[in-house]
């Protein structure tokens, strides 16, 4: 399988980088360049899996429909796969791609952060300009609950999660690669729910695999909030045989750390000293979702729609990715790829007076355990009664083809999201 | 009708008709396989234009055979565990509206590029190939043998191996010959015919 650079991607897919540039280029980074809502507009939030899918779909199902995209990060880079930078395996640059594709579809970029919703007028804010839509799509994927660990407020520019694939996941490979052999890396796992349920132990794996490999007298520590591995439990235990240098605590929640000692707090009091340490922060809905009134009770996440992605708090705003809560679906890339869609063709139907039709997500989760070899859960479901219900799971064991699978999948999917 | 037709119908009836509006077709909107393939593109890109090395290109497939795969996946005849449970799925939303949707998209040969010696290599080793798939690897419908060309190599490679070990659709008395004759072929010759058969047009 070859690897993908941007450039090979964007070719690969037939994007033309001069069309992006020429349909785009005078609104990026310029919200004033947005004028008054003239037609029928969509404005959607994140341009994330499930924001940059909505976005384009949209504008495949209906191009008389105006879409803008809020998204103030100039690139897309993808979190599935980023675990494998930690272990050198692959380049961030690899998975990481500009937004020129959809700007190709006639979608219109802002790049800036959407800063207040207003249900009642139908807009949203960003800075001192207001945007008007006729529907709104919010993907703000997750943010993180600093205060439940103490001292990770002050600490958290230098504590790194990696959590959002980017600057922070090359930093953490970075201190693993100057970590002297012989070091301890200690890695935290947050409580359910959390973006990417199997993700913290594939980083485990990825993490075991390098320090085996290159820093043989190191080891790993991973002390998890719950009970057990969350996802693939099974695999993930055979997985680890492979992995002496893996010590794996489970129920110790990180209560607390101190940067100054090197050493963190779990709720069982234990203490345990890093010198490397990636501590995945507690996590609810991105903030936008938050301040607009989306979350339910539990200030967390967002209630939908199973059929529409509209929200069960605002009407005319819909809720997709890692931000939902109620479905029987993991946060994972591919289900918000796959709510991107349906909930484009919901909010396309809704806006030409349709009845939107009823289709379910569908779910695949490729998790890297060595270098080469792969493990996979698959989820079928179905909609019975307006409700996604799962038809069934299956789990795949390590092998060489899932891995290959996987690499398939990404560049499939990522091409699906932005070519 | 093919969807950018479609696609034009659908912009033109909405600009005419804005006064008389009342649900007129919008976009592919009306193509009842449009939706019902959306969890396809995940992994076969979209509208079946597989990007990926070991997953098959979707886009022009005639729908008798996508008819075929789906059952054979559903069933366990092929396996793959991903395609096992997708297919069941398929099965509910309908398969007649999914393969009608890829069966009407333009065919996307695969972008992965194969060796051009081992595209040689394989020309000279498909003699055998050449008298159930033709010429030009495109098939015989009418007996239900599948078009080869443009394929990823990955995915053909893939399919002789699991056809030399009869685990794709074991017992299968159709396909007795076509498994006598890969079990002639040494393992590392299968990267060769896959490239040939992914190099046709």
């Amino acid at each position: 399988m070859i690897t993908l650079s941007r450039r090979q991607f964007l070719r690969t897919s037939g994007t033309g980088l001069g069309l992006g540039l020429l349909a785009g280029g005078g609104l990026a980074g310029c919200a004033t360049a947005i004028g008054p809502k003239t037609g029928r507009r969509v404005v959607v939030i994140g341009g994330g899996w499930g924001g940059a899918t909505a976005a384009k779909y949209v504008r495949l199902a209906d191009p008389s429909i105006e879409v803008i995209l809020l998204e103030p990060n100039k690139e897309f880079v993808s979190c599935p796969f980023s675990n494998l930078v930690l272990s050198g395996v692959k380049s961030l640059e690899s998975m990481t791609f500009d937004y020129s594709g959809l700007r190709r579809h006639g979608v219109k970029i802002v790049h800036q952060a959407a800063t207040a919703i207003e249900p009642d007028k139908k807009r949203v804010r960003v800075g001192d300009d207001a945007i008007e839509y006729d529907r709104l799509v919010v993907s703000p994927g997750i943010d993180f609950l600093w205060e439940q660990v103490e001292g990770l407020p002050a600490a958290k520019d230098t504590v790194l999660h990696a959590w959002k694939a980017g600057p922070q996941t090359v930093a953490l490979a970075r201190q693993l690669q100057s970590m002297a052999d012989g070091g301890v890396v200690v890695m935290s796992v947050p409580p359910v729910a959390y973006r990417c349920p199997p993700g913290p132990y594939e980083r485990a794996c990825q993490i075991a695999w390098y320090l085996k490999t290159s820093k043989p007298r190191s080891k790993l520590i991973v002390l998890d909030a719950n009970k057990n591995i969350v996802s693939k439990t099974g695999l993930f235990q055979a997985a680890w045989k492979a992995y002496p240098n893996l010590e794996y605590r489970p129920a110790n929640r990180v209560e607390k750390i101190d940067t100054s000692t090197r050493e963190v707090t779990t709720e069982i009091g234990d203490k345990v000293k890093y010198d490397v340490i990636n501590l995945i922060p507690p996590q609810r809905a991105g903030a936008i979702a938050v301040q607009a009134g989306l979350v339910g009770a539990d200030k967390r996440w967002c209630e939908v729609n199973h059929v529409t992605y509209e929200s069960v708090k605002h009407k005319g705003i819909h809720v997709i990715g890692d931000s939902t809560i109620g479905l029987p679906v993991p946060k994972s890339g591919t289900i918000a790829n796959a709510m991107g869609k349906i909930c484009a063709s919901a909010v396309v139907h809704l806006l030409n007076g349709k009845e939107p039709p009823q289709m379910p997500p569908v779910n695949v989760c490729y998790s890297w355990v060595s270098n080469r070899e792969a493990i996979a859960v698959i989820n079928a479901y179905r909609i019975a009664q307006g409700k996604v219900v799962m038809i069934e799971q299956k789990l795949t064991s390590q092998t060489v083809a899932v891995a290959q699978n996987s690499e398939g999948w990404a560049r499939s999917i990522w091409n699906d999201i932005l070519g | 009708m093919t969807n950018s037709i479609r696609l034009l119908v659908g912009c033109a009836s909405l600009i005419l008709g804005l006064a008389l509006y009342g649900g007129a077709a919008a976009g592919p909107l009306d193509a009842p396989g449009y939706a019902k393939a959306f969890s396809c593109s995940a992994c076969h890109g979209f509208a079946g234009a597989s990007a990926a090395d070991t997953v098959p290109v979707l886009a022009g497939m005639p729908s008798w055979y996508l008819k075929k795969a789906i059952q054979d996946y559903a069933s366990g005849k092929r396996p793959a565990a991903e395609m096992e449970s997708y297919s069941k799925m398929v099965l509910e939303l309908g398969v007649d509206d999914v393969a009608a949707y890829f069966a009407g998209q333009k065919k996307q040969p695969t972008p992965v590029k194969a060796d051009p010696a081992a595209v040689a290599r394989g020309k000279a080793a498909s003699t055998q190939c050449v008298v159930c798939h033709g010429p030009e690897g495109k098939g015989d419908p009418a007996k239900g043998i599948p078009d080869l060309t443009g394929q990823p190599p990955g995915y053909l490679k893939n399919q002789m191996l699991l056809f030399k070990a009869d685990r794709r659709s074991p017992g299968d008395e159709t396909l007795k010959a076509l498994k006598a004759l890969m079990r002639t072929i040494p393992d590392e010759a299968f990267g060769d015919l896959a490239a040939y058969y992914s190099s046709l047009r």
